[in-house]
């Protein structure tokens, strides 16, 4: 006998999860499909489910200021359509919103949901990684906070606890130059992504100073590598100065200047060139796709650089 | 009186708009019981032994033991078993019924259910050939002899899932003595027919009704009659009400699709660029049993010259047997697969020509007069050359063929393909007359209501708006008092299936002579019924054996043109416009025909660049609409459709076949438009992303 609980609180929730290992349900968009039975029969679920999607104790999002930092609360019951609306969402966010799922299924599924689900395919994950995330876990005995990447552990597979829920989603708020969200799916809406990228980036006087990048459907969880960000960046750097030693010896590089010696603005395309097709050959390693029912290992492996590669360029 | 081709309200839109409209999982009978099906886990072999568990009272297994007539669909061939006796011909092949009032103790006994199997290596390929047919036109294979050139191309076809809305179900029901099926069907002459063969009952003892059915497609053409043989079988074992629905997954996995297909075309080519003859072969993969595969197979080789005028030709195919879900009807019945290899052909044909593909194509675009592929004549005008023209204008086809292909590789490709073709209306050759016979029945009550009785079933194409129509504006009498229902087998001659555009051309044209004789015969306040049977007309000549003569009784004719934008990045495909002119007589109602054209034409773009199904180790490996990609709206464009006035003859009103029509230029417009785009040939269809990058990076 599966038995339903409908917490009349926040606290309610959190005191049922002492007690009671459940199945935690906000939108319930994967979990209904994925436990459906036949018609008019009660879902298939093997143990007890716990309601969420309706406390509105946990059904925010606040913009909030710590040591300088503006960082992005957002509540677990917050749902995706009403996420997609909020002014305070930041744009390569929206962008994953907009091409997620369909309208209907954007009224009821959740951030949170998306992120307890830990599909590969998980379309805001990719967002949520390079937007730094952090997870909230909250329990009877307090809350513990874990980055997105040590929280998602596999297809399917959180470090949530059995006594835990997720109370909110914090993201980075920053200002991004360039933002670049692309999900490839097998059409343009309601679709399963078979691959997706997220990057974005910044520059500072024609220096980029932050680049981040993440692929979902390319492997068991999002693939984000720090240290070839980094790479990418002082690579960058160091091209720049190289280019800009010529024209002038303090390193600062008058724009007009460069542009009329075409001899040395090809020779920095075809350097910046070679400098990219590195980046994308770096992170083609890290890019190990799969064969499945939607798309093929070869295909997915190849437009996730591609689309590494177009936002580079575009940066 | 007005043109019949003012569009009025569809009949249907008051029930259907509100939900009032009762579909068959709607339908609750009193001590009605619930049935699923337990199917082969192997995909070939043999069951060895059978372990069904003890039965709970009122619970039942239904297999083959139970079967009182014969334990075989009668479809045309014998080879369709209603319940598996033993041998195992795909994976999911229903064994039994497991029946009861309560879902989840059937679930549960099902879940105890223990077959034996001997499996045996299942076949994929196409090697096991069990229908093959050949037919010549001139001198055939002779032409190749003296060919300065032969050019050949090899093009495939994948499956497609009709993906209607309402799944497959049906109830059946009896009062002790007779049988009812009730069902989503669009043939009740079919399946009652099969019915009486499974049963083993007498004509009048079954009974066959159809239900407001949700889109079929030619899915609910053949594969009801499999589903009501098995719950009818359970009626007359158990006695009580039973219903039998598929879920999607199951419709999906389990009923028929659209046959994939391999087809090699080759060209003779003579020293002035002229094409001497074409020859051609067509596998067709049938899936366990041959169901419709024979007729689909005659449909598919008949369309081998497309709209051209080829005078030498050598055509042959095959259906072979694979091991894998039977394939079966769907809109269009072997010519979507034939028509998309004919207009990629006659472009790569141009191309290794060096000549400008619009002058190839016109150069043997059929005329009026001129023969067709089974040496049989268009008796009827052709006004193509002006629908092209037409659809030229609308899409400026001209200027864009021009500027596109020459593509920069870090901007969306454009792309820009046409397509024209033709769809014959009817069934092949005499079917008509030698098999279907089709009756229709006009009744007219004291209070001068008068209702149509025809099998014809309304799927959502619209045939209870324009059958009533057509009556309405013979009689002169407002629709209101022009009544038809959904059939009922005991109310309704069997004016045939609803299938092969012939439904309006054909039982639609029944219907207006039985409307004129009721006109000069109208009695006031008087009951009257005047029926009408089919007479085929003198011209159709057809020999079925060597596919000679006039295979059609007329032809629907069409132009789509297709615009697209692939990317350089992921080669997703972006629709960016289409524009059409279709030939379909006359239209009885302009807003359905438009329906019928925005519809079939996405269903035909969709076949050529989204829908992927595969097999894998004989399981259908995308069951579900989140796996099998059918568009969404966000994935479609404004359609610009004009219909061409060309009455014909023997149509009501001067109407011909829309229905698949529609369908069939869509695939290979669409791949016209990514092979113009991408500058590679294409061969097959769907040209997903995935394929695209193959051609792209495959250099």
């Amino acid at each position: 006998m599966v038995l339903s609980y409908r917490p009349v609180s926040y606290a309610d929730a959190l005191s049922i999860l002492t007690k009671v290992p459940v199945t935690i349900i906000a939108g319930g968009t994967d979990l209904m499909v994925k436990k459906r039975s036949w018609s008019n029969l009660a879902p298939t679920f093997d143990g007890d489910v716990m309601f969420v999607g309706h406390l509105e104790e946990i059904s925010y999002i606040k913009k909030l200021e710590k040591s300088n930092q503006k960082r992005i609360h957002i509540g677990a019951t917050i749902t995706l359509e009403e996420l997609l609306y909020h002014k305070d969402t930041p744009e390569i966010l929206r962008q994953a919103l907009g091409v997620m799922a369909s309208p209907a299924i954007r009224h009821t599924a959740t951030l949170a949901g998306n992120i307890g689900n830990a599909s590969p395919a998980g379309d805001s994950l990719p967002v949520l990684y390079i937007l730094n995330a952090i997870v909230v876990l909250a329990s009877s005995s307090g809350e513990r906070q874990v980055p997105i990447e040590d929280f998602i552990l596999g297809p399917g597979k959180t470090a949530i606890n059995s006594d835990e829920m997720i109370k909110e989603i914090i993201i980075d708020d920053c200002n991004f130059g360039t933002v670049y969200y692309k999900k490839v799916g097998g059409r343009k809406a309601d679709a399963i992504s078979k691959v997706c990228f997220a990057g974005c980036g910044s520059k500072v006087d024609g220096q980029i100073t932050d680049m981040r990048v993440a692929f979902g459907a390319v492997g068991p969880t999002v693939v984000r590598v720090r240290s070839l960000e980094e790479a990418c960046v002082n690579a960058h750097r160091a091209l720049q100065l190289s280019v800009s030693e010529k024209p002038s010896e303090d390193g600062l590089v008058e724009p007009s200047k460069v542009n009329f010696d075409q001899g040395d603005e090809s020779s920095n395309s075809i350097a910046r060139e070679q400098l990219d097709s590195e980046t994308v050959k770096k992170f083609a390693d890290y890019v190990r796709p799969i064969d499945d029912q939607r798309s093929n290992a070869i295909y997915r492996k190849q437009i996730a650089l591609n689309l590494l590669k177009d936002f580079i360029t575009k940066l | 009186m007005s043109d019949i081709s003012r569009s009025i309200n569809k009949v249907d839109n008051d029930e259907k708009i509100t939900g009032k409209a009762v579909y068959i999982d709607d339908i609750k009978l009193e001590n009605m019981l619930y049935a699923k099906t337990v199917r082969a886990e192997i995909t070939s072999g043999t069951i060895i032994g059978r372990h069904y568990p003890e039965m709970p009272t009122d619970y039942h297994i239904v297999d083959y033991l139970d079967i009182p007539g014969n334990n075989y669909v009668k479809i045309i061939f014998e080879d369709m078993p209603v319940f598996v006796k033993d041998k195992v011909g795909y994976y999911g092949e229903p064994i039994a019924l497991v029946v009861g009032p309560d879902k989840q103790v059937i679930l549960d006994i099902i879940s105890q259910i223990v077959f034996e199997y001997d499996a045996i290596a299942p076949i994929y390929d196409y090697v096991d050939s069990v229908i093959h047919y050949d037919y010549e036109k001139g001198v055939g294979e002779a032409v190749f002899e003296p060919a300065n050139r032969v050019i050949e191309y090899t093009y495939e076809t994948g499956y497609q899932e009709h993906v209607y809305i309402e799944p497959q179900g049906v109830i059946g029901d009896t009062d002790g003595d007779k049988i009812s099926v009730y069902g989503s069907i669009q043939c009740p002459y079919y399946v009652k027919n099969a019915l009486i063969n499974t049963l083993g009952m007498d004509e009048k003892k079954v009974r066959v009704v159809q239900t407001t059915t949700g889109g079929a497609f030619g899915g609910k053409e053949e594969f009801p009659s499999l589903i009501a043989c098995q719950v009818a079988v359970a009626v007359k074992k158990i006695g009580k009400p039973i219903k039998l629905i598929y879920n999607r997954v199951e419709d999906m996995a389990y009923t028929t699709k659209r046959h994939p297909s391999t087809i090699r075309m080759e060209a003779a080519i003579d020293e002035q660029n002229n094409i001497l003859g074409f020859r051609a072969h067509v596998s067709l993969d049938g899936g366990a049993n041959i169901g419709l595969s024979s007729v689909v197979l005659q449909r598919a080789m008949i369309a081998a010259t497309g709209v051209y005028n080829i005078n030498n030709l050598a055509i042959s195919g095959d259906v072979y047997r694979t091991n894998t879900v039977p394939t079966g009807a769907f809109r269009g019945f072997g010519a979507p697969q034939m028509i998309f290899a004919v207009e990629m052909f006659i472009h790569h044909i141009a191309k290794e020509l060096g000549i400008d593909p619009l002058i190839l194509r016109n150069k043997y675009m059929a005329k009026q007069g001129d023969s067709t592929s089974t040496s049989g004549h268009f008796r009827d005008p052709i006004i193509m050359k002006d629908m092209i023209a037409r659809a030229k204008e609308l899409a400026d086809y001209d200027h864009k063929i021009k500027l596109y292909g020459e593509h920069m590789p870090t901007k969306d490709m454009p792309g820009i393909g046409m397509s024209w073709f033709l769809h014959g209306c009817g069934f092949t050759g005499s079917g008509e007359q030698k098999h279907i016979k089709a009756v229709v029945r006009l009744h007219k009550d004291v209070g001068d209501i008068v209702t149509v009785l025809v099998a014809a079933v309304d799927m959502g194409q619209g045939i209870k708006t324009t059958m009533r129509k057509l009556v309405a504006h013979v009689l002169e009498l407002p629709i209101e008092q022009v009544i038809m229902h959904n059939p009922d087998t005991d109310l309704v001659p069997d004016s045939g299936p609803t299938v092969a555009s012939r439904t309006l051309m054909i039982v639609g044209a029944l219907v207006s002579q039985a409307a004129e004789k009721l006109k000069e015969n109208w009695l006031a306040g008087k009951e009257q019924i005047f029926e009408e049977k089919y007479k085929q007309p003198k011209y159709i000549q057809w020999d079925e054996e060597s596919f000679q003569g006039n295979a059609y009784p007329g032809y629907s004719w069409g132009v789509n043109i297709v615009e697209v934008a692939v990317s350089p990045v992921t080669y997703e495909v972006t629709l960016k416009g289409t524009w059409s002119v279709y030939d379909v007589g006359k239209a009885i109602d302009e807003r359905i025909i438009m329906g019928q054209a925005d519809g079939g034409l996405l269903q035909g773009i969709s076949y050529g660049m989204l829908e992927v199904m595969e097999n894998k180790d004989g399981m259908v490996q995308q069951k579900t609409v989140t796996d099998y990609i059918i568009p969404t709206a966000s994935d479609t464009v404004n359609m610009i459709t004009e219909l061409m006035d060309n009455p014909f003859e023997l149509g009501p009103f001067g109407a011909k076949g829309a229905g698949e029509l529609t369908l069939i230029g869509g695939a290979p417009a669409v791949a016209l438009a990514i092979e113009n785009a991408i500058g590679k040939s294409v061969t097959k269809i769907p040209v997903t992303p995935e394929y695209i990058m193959s051609l792209i990076e495959g250099e």
